[in-house]
């Protein structure tokens, strides 16, 4: 192990796990550091879960190696890790009470009663379920399911907890609550999350970094602002987000950026990767997009209510269509002529790994 | 009031209504457990207590032989539900949770083949394998690990555990090997049913095996324990051929005794008396077991 890994809660080296001739990962590598709410996001099938899955100890992987607070934990049980899962399906145990549900950890760490009773009880509080103890899971709703499952896998106090898309059976206002919520018990328990999901919104709202995977690889990892700002590859850039993706041609460079020439127009990108000749990708997000400027134009296709703001589809005269979100202000018609400035544009790769394979 | 117009006995709200729709759908499965079991079962209490009324049939129930021969059914019964729950346990678990799905089929079918099996037929093989020159004998003899022929089919039977006598190793092999595809069958069916995540989410939390088996797998497959004890009972109380092939002579069960009561003594409301009194000793034991494991779930909570 490289140096300075006794400073991660969580460390894994070149993870691949194969079942038969399918590849679920393939060479994931990740530094989750304490107190971190980490996430993992990708569409179904990318590797997330099975990786998940590595981490927890409910499966083996084909090669690489696992590391928790240093130590290594690659063929260890999952009852020698200190970790806890919560889930998708929550599965609380359906034949023991809420307290049994969320004590059994304490129980099975040799945790005496009169103790475990007080810190199930601190624990209900914290998640917000005081005096549901004695009730039957079956007999709560999803939210508070969603708390239970929660406090069972905190209560005997994990250095990492992993969530395995725990809110995606709720419905939207009960997930947004549910997400602050998340939000709030990690701040106040301190633990490590690392929180698996193909909702990338869940993800940006909640994350204090992200990796993003796809074909059993790490594609991209950073900041939610960064990923989402500064994507260095189309494929995050369209996959947290909306994205418009232009082919460009690279006009002039200078550290850091690039003057560009898409969809008709010139203009500034960032470009954080090098900079190849020729023909490049820009991604630029919708509400960077401002009508009533000058760099593009072009004739809006669709106009579109989304309460808060409008989106245009406009064809630009060069060639390519985008996505315009705006503020509704509704003097924008399906036909009419429009300018735009480009407020922000990232110059982005096609290439599928961290490592540019 | 005529009695065509007055329809005050029909219900006037649709919920009333569909409980009269539910008592009809009820009624022929009620029905059916009346003719073929409480009818029945009337009418051997009623022999039981023939000439009417006298209970002299019952007070005979706790003279001569038939308290150890109650006993020593409902011992072995206790034996071979137990050693039925000890092969079905791992079997059905790794049936269910870890077998690949191709092989599940075929492999509960073969676990299943005595039942298709006559068991007179399945019993006597044990005789073969067990008899002075049977199987096992000739190779133990051959072999030269026995100098003489072991005293294996029906004999042996001295070992008693509390009130409870183990039954001879060619009567507990001959039972076993009958009953247990029975025991497999429910157990199977209330392990499929078990959410194999739920022994993820225990192990996760710390459990080792012994802890998940405790926690998980018994309070969830619980009802294929009770259904195949059930079964189990339900066959010793009528197990006639396979004690009469297996059995030591001091083995009596049950069964032979009712039978040889109703052949060859022609005494049937003694005969039905003893069948009365075992089937209500059983469904105590039932009653009684099923409330001391509510006990203990509630005890064993923390």
């Amino acid at each position: 192990m490289t140096s300075g890994s006794s400073q991660m809660t969580l460390r894994t080296d070149g993870l691949v796990k194969r079942f038969g001739d399918t590849t679920a990962v393939a060479g994931v590598s990740l530094a989750v550091e304490p107190g971190e709410f980490f996430a993992i996001v990708g569409p179904s099938g990318c590797g997330k879960t099975t990786t998940l899955r590595i981490l927890a100890g409910l499966e083996s992987p084909t090669a690489g190696e696992v590391e928790l607070a240093g130590r290594d934990v690659t063929d260890r049980p999952p009852r020698d890790r200190e970790t806890n899962l919560v889930f998708q399906d929550l599965v609380l145990f359906p034949h023991m009470t809420v307290a049994e549900n969320v004590g059994y950890g304490l129980a099975r760490d040799g945790v005496p009663e009169a103790t475990r009773r007080e810190q199930v009880e601190e624990m209900l509080e914290t998640v917000g379920l005081s005096g549901f103890g004695d009730r039957d899971p079956a007999s709560l709703s999803g939210g508070q399911r969603q708390r239970v499952a929660l406090a069972r896998a905190l209560a005997n106090e994990p250095s990492v907890l992993l969530l395995d898309e725990p809110l995606s059976s709720l419905d939207r206002t009960l997930r947004t609550e549910m997400r602050t919520e998340l939000r709030r018990i990690q701040r106040d328990v301190g633990t490590t999350f690392l929180y698996v999901t193909h909702d990338q919104e869940s993800a940006l709202s909640m994350a204090d970094r992200i990796a993003v995977m796809r074909d059993g690889r790490v594609v991209e990892s950073g900041s939610p602002s960064t990923l989402y700002n500064r994507p260095r590859t189309a494929f995050v850039a369209d996959f947290l987000g909306d994205a418009n993706l232009l082919t460009a041609t690279v006009q002039g460079r200078e550290n850091g950026r690039v003057t560009v020439e898409a969809g008709g127009g010139r203009f500034d990108a960032a470009a954080d990767t090098g900079v190849p000749d020729g023909s490049v990708t820009i991604v630029i997000r919708p509400e960077d997009l401002r009508p009533g400027g000058e760099t593009l134009s072009g004739t809006v296709r669709s106009v579109s209510y989304k309460g808060a703001h409008e989106e245009y589809g406009v064809a630009l005269d060069g060639g390519d269509s985008v996505r315009v979100r705006t503020r509704a202000d509704g003097d924008v018609t399906v036909g009419a002529t429009v300018g735009l400035d480009v407020l922000d544009a990232s110059l982005v790769t096609e290439a599928n790994t961290e490592d540019g394979e | 009031m005529s009695g065509l117009t007055d329809r005050s006995w029909w219900p006037s709200t649709p919920a009333a209504r569909g409980t009269v729709a539910d008592a009809g759908l009820a009624a022929l499965p009620t029905a059916l457990a009346v003719a073929l079991g409480v009818v029945p079962l009337g009418f051997l209490f009623v022999e039981s207590v023939s000439p009417p009324v006298t209970l002299t049939n019952y007070a005979a129930l706790g003279g001569s032989v038939y308290p150890d021969v109650m006993l020593r059914s409902l011992g072995i019964g206790v034996v071979i539900t137990g050693i039925c729950l000890t092969v079905a346990y791992p079997v059905t678990y790794w049936l269910a949770h870890r077998c690949p799905a191709r092989y599940r089929l075929a492999l509960l079918v073969s676990f299943t083949l005595p039942l298709w099996l006559n068991y007179v037929v399945l019993n006597y093989t044990w005789v073969w394998i067990l008899a002075e020159n049977g199987l096992v004998n000739v190779l133990l003899t051959e072999t030269g690990l026995a100098d003489r022929p072991l005293d294996l089919l029906r004999g042996g039977a001295s070992v008693v555990v509390g009130p409870f006598a183990l039954p001879s190793l060619s009567l507990g092999l001959g039972f076993v090997h009958i009953y247990l595809p029975y025991v497999l069958l429910t157990m199977y069916v209330s392990m499929e049913r078990l959410d194999y995540r739920q022994v993820e989410a225990a192990r996760d939390l710390g459990a080792g095996p012994v802890r998940v088996f405790r926690d998980i797998i018994v309070p969830e497959t619980y009802g294929g324990a009770v259904a195949g004890a059930l079964i189990v009972y339900a066959r010793i109380a009528g197990a006639f051929a396979t004690p009469q092939i297996l059995a030591a002579p001091s083995e009596q069960l049950i069964a032979q005794v009712i039978t040889a009561q109703f052949y060859d003594v022609l005494n049937y409301p003694f005969a039905a008396a003893l069948s009365v009194a075992f089937l209500a000793i059983v469904l105590v034991g039932f009653g009684i077991g099923a409330l001391s494991s509510d006990v203990r779930a509630e005890l064993g909570r923390w």
